[in-house]
């Protein structure tokens, strides 16, 4: 087994993921990335254009875009859709007057032909404010069960108290691995 | 003597060939046996994927006898398990061969396909969400909804016109479908919570500082006095911002902004800053960046500040 198991050290050596983070405005897509790094999170401006992080979680390098969501910025998203290993999608669980919005928009983006291959996950944001929906409810609003397409889960988290993050994080390169073992 | 000890020394060299033979024999023997351990790996996978293979579908057949309640969760055990299932697949495909890889990988995904098909089947209707609109009459009535006393009909977006059913969603903290009011927030009305102002005319808001954001969309006509972390402007017409913003506020698709810094004052004003977490001392409201207007050089022609003369000094 030497030979082999060398082969396999080599392959996690170069264990590279690239993660893009979309969703509505005002979601808290920065927000997370942000306290995913350990950045401080109360100077956050909303976002023009977008941020990209590379960190090391796990031993994996992690690739992380997050593009701003304004209106006249989500037709430049799919300029980003290339190689992507992993889709966060965030939503803002409290703003319940957009969620027509967010589903019309994750439902446009699992038609693209270039984001077949990559897991979902869905953050179901500000789990800390007042009358947030929670992920059953979300689910049935947002028609998940409806997604064949991807791997996908939901998870409920707050970028502000930190809560969850690293689950949802690591439950999305756990399956991300999964796939890439699987097909080489 | 001479004779002798070469005698000597040819046994030893003879007895050390012996036993370097048998250490050999000895790792010959070693390497077949880990070989066998390969082959038993093998075994041992197959037969712990038939065991799992065999369970996933007795699971996939009970699904029938299950009451409906416990159906969700049923089905969430089903494909946990083929998700664990196929993690065992990838964590063993260094010694697999790719016939028998690429043949586990067919069950898996015949597996995944017929939960998710018994799902379909068993499962079809959904308690809450959008509902595609059915013509006629009978739409009429669920298509409108009472909120706060204020009627309001969801203009769909697509041509599906989707509409919410039954708990038509409120606004968690803000305002929504408001006319010739003037409204205020503070304290713990808007502690650690995103506040969004919606489909406003013709109003004047008031608020505290607030230690997110502000979400403001379909405007008109209005006067906003708004301390907060981030303020969003969308689609809005005709507004006077008296603004304290410790980040950034952007607007888009937005015309007639101006833009004066915050000065409403009031009792607890200072304690609630303090409790935002809002730097009083840093106000960005100078700088907006508006989505509409790419340009450098030139100011955006959407918003402005407002002249010293027409700024409200006090508040009453």
């Amino acid at each position: 087994m030497g030979f082999l198991t060398v082969l396999k050290k080599m392959k996690q050596k170069e264990k590279e993921m690239r993660i893009l983070i979309l969703g509505l405005d005002n979601a808290g897509k920065t927000t997370i990335l942000k306290r995913f790094n350990g950045e401080p999170i109360d100077t956050i401006s909303p976002t023009l254009g977008f941020n990209i992080k590379t960190l090391e979680h796990r031993g994996f390098k992690l690739n992380m875009w997050d593009v701003g969501g304004q209106k006249s910025l989500r037709s430049y998203w799919r300029n980003y859709f290339e190689c992507t290993d992993g889709l966060i999608w965030v939503v803002d669980s409290a703003d319940k007057r957009r969620l027509e919005d967010c589903m019309k928009e994750l439902n446009s983006l699992l038609l693209e032909e270039r984001l077949a291959g990559s897991t979902l996950l869905i953050f179901a944001n500000k789990q800390d404010l007042p009358g947030a929906y929670n992920i059953n409810q979300l689910r049935d609003i947002l028609e998940l069960d409806k997604i064949k397409t991807h791997h996908w889960k939901i998870i409920s988290c707050s970028a502000v108290t930190g809560e969850n993050l690293l689950n949802g994080v690591d439950w999305l390169i756990n399956d991300i691995a999964a796939r890439i073992f699987t097909l080489d | 003597m001479e004779l002798i000890s070469e005698g000597v020394d040819k046994i030893s060299i003879l007895k050390s060939r012996e036993i370097e033979r048998k250490l050999n024999l000895q790792r010959k023997q070693e390497t077949k046996r880990s070989g066998l351990a390969e082959n038993e790996q093998l075994e041992f996978f197959e037969r712990t994927f038939n065991e799992k293979q065999n369970f996933i579908e007795n699971l996939i057949k009970k699904s029938l006898s299950i009451p409906k309640n416990d159906l969700p969760d049923h089905f969430n055990t089903i494909s946990k398990e083929v998700l664990l299932l196929q993690k065992y697949v990838a964590a063993s495909n260094l010694f697999l061969r790719n016939y028998f890889l690429q043949k586990c990988q067919n069950i898996i995904q015949e597996l995944s396909a017929r939960a998710r098909d018994l799902e379909n089947e068993l499962m079809p209707k959904k308690k809450f969400g959008f509902k595609k609109k059915t013509k006629g009459k009978e739409s009429e009535k669920t298509e409108r909804d009472v909120v706060d006393g204020v009627r309001l009909s969801n203009g769909g977006i697509s041509s599906g016109s989707n509409h919410l059913e039954k708990k038509s969603p409120t606004i968690e903290c803000g305002f929504y479908k408001r006319t010739h009011e003037v409204l205020s927030l503070s304290g713990v009305e808007i502690y650690k919570k995103d506040v969004s102002l919606e489909k406003l005319t013709n109003c004047k808001i008031f608020t505290g500082p607030i230690s997110t954001s502000i979400f403001a969309e379909n405007c008109q006509n209005c006067t906003f006095v708004i301390a907060c972390q981030q303020l969003r402007l969308h689609s809005s017409r005709n507004i006077d911002i008296y603004l304290h913003v410790t980040s950034r506020a952007i607007m888009e698709d937005c015309t007639e902004i101006s833009i004066a810094p915050y000065n409403w004052l009031y009792e607890n004003i200072d304690e609630h800053f303090a409790e935002s977490g809002l730097d009083r001392l840093v106000n960005n409201w100078r700088s907006i960046d508006d989505f509409n207007w790419l340009n450098m050089e030139k100011r955006s022609p959407n918003w402005r500040e407002m002249d010293q003369e027409y700024r409200v000094r006090e508040w009453t």
